[in-house]
């Protein structure tokens, strides 16, 4: 026991014992932690003034598509009844989406929707998860290796980028508006919005207060996935150095300091990887499946 | 900073224009801390909210322990985007402010 608490105790002792300048604030002006997330061109394109240039987040969702199509091309030329281990985590893949799907879409449409469902979460676990793989990927600072230089190790994800959340929600969104105009013609699919039961004048202030949730659900949507893996990064990049950097303290400071936050990093990496990367492909395909399954819906 | 920088600023007549710069940064520096932290306190009372009455339904019906799980994460990821809701506007109101 006394061991235990002799390590942070000497740790706390040096420095405290340290110079005041140890602990003095001296910003580090030159290091700007959002360049980590600033996109600048491989290949310049523009196209009618609009710039479509090449950059590592069209890099990263090209990767993700590209692992996403080939992952299940490969199981599927590779079926066996005996599945190896790719196919069985495919196959608790296939499972998941298949529940997701089941449960909120009404029985007639599954067949229809299933493999866009399939599709969106993985590509978005797939861009996720190597969002969280050191790739060289960061032009702005170059690294000279045996007289080359390359770009430096960099952790970035597609979904980090507001853009491509929102095209997906966007996508999502107007196909369960078409869905629902579909299924139940345009008057009756906006009366529907309105829940059951609700009628005369207090119908009037509800069916405004559901026009704008269904605004804000474009915004919640996007932002939950966006927000969700930036502040991951976010929080990978300041405990994983970027914070030591940052304050720029004396040595002994910014050893104390580095070993704290390093542990953290860590732990925020685990907890990133295991839990959110998963969870947030699988919220996004749940809710778009639950709008979906609400839009067709007889009784909203 | 250092105290010091005081007696520097005295000494070496920095304009009010300056100062107000700083000012201004520290101030945006300090309400996105106070906003984002905040905006933790309602999401971090729900996900133990959700996280407590998952714990009593499994123990009243370990049956339904599957079905309540899927509905656990679904309610655990709504609740805890909600806090990165407060820490995007905060950003936006620091880079954009």
């Amino acid at each position: 026991m006394r061991a235990r608490l002799l390590a942070p105790a000497a740790a706390l002792a040096l420095a405290l014992a340290a110079p005041s300048s140890a602990l003095a604030l001296n910003i580090n002006e030159e290091f700007k932690p959002q360049n980590e997330f600033k996109l600048t061109p491989w290949i310049s394109i523009e196209i009618f003034g609009i710039d479509m240039s090449i950059n590592k987040a069209v890099f990263y969702v090209l990767a993700a598509s590209v692992l996403a199509c080939v992952t299940l091309i490969w199981v599927a030329r590779r079926m066996q009844m005996k599945p190896n281990r790719v196919q069985a985590i495919v196959e608790v893949y296939y499972g998941l989406v298949d529940s997701i799907t089941r449960g909120n879409v009404p029985q007639e449409m599954i067949r229809r929707w299933f493999p866009f469902m399939a599709a969106l979460f993985l590509f978005l676990w797939f861009s996720n998860m190597i969002g969280y793989l050191p790739l060289p990927t960061n032009t702005e600072h170059m690294v000279t290796i045996l007289g080359i230089e390359v770009p430096s190790l960099a952790l970035y994800a597609a979904t980090a980028n507001i853009s491509v959340p929102l095209a997906l929600t966007l996508v999502v969104v107007i196909s369960y508006h078409i869905e629902g105009v579909r299924a139940k013609g345009p008057v009756s699919y906006v009366k529907g919005w309105v829940p059951a039961g609700v009628s005369g004048a207090a119908a009037v202030p509800i069916f405004f207060i559901e026009v704008i949730s269904q605004f804000v659900r474009i915004i919640s949507l996007s932002v939950r996935l966006f927000a969700n893996i930036l502040a991951g990064h976010l929080l990978i990049l300041f405990m994983g150095g970027g914070l030591v950097i940052l304050l720029n303290l004396a040595i002994i400071g910014s050893v104390v300091l580095g070993l704290v936050t390093g542990v953290l990093a860590v732990a925020f990496y685990i907890f990133e990887v295991g839990l959110v990367a998963t969870l947030q492909a699988f919220i996004f395909t749940t809710l778009s499946a639950i709008y979906l399954g609400g839009a067709v819906a007889e009784e909203h | 900073m250092d105290l010091t920088l005081i007696t520097e600023l005295a000494q070496s007549g920095v304009t009010a224009e300056v100062a107000q710069e700083y000012g201004r940064k520290g101030m945006k520096a300090i309400a996105l801390g106070i906003g984002a932290g905040l905006g933790t306190i309602g999401p971090g009372i729900g996900v133990g909210y959700i996280f407590g009455k998952v714990i009593e339904s499994v123990t009243r019906q370990p049956e339904m322990k599957d079905e309540i799980t899927s509905i656990q994460w679904l309610g655990f990821a709504l609740t805890e985007a909600i806090v990165f809701y407060a820490f995007i506007f905060g950003l936006i109101a620091f880079f954009l402010g």
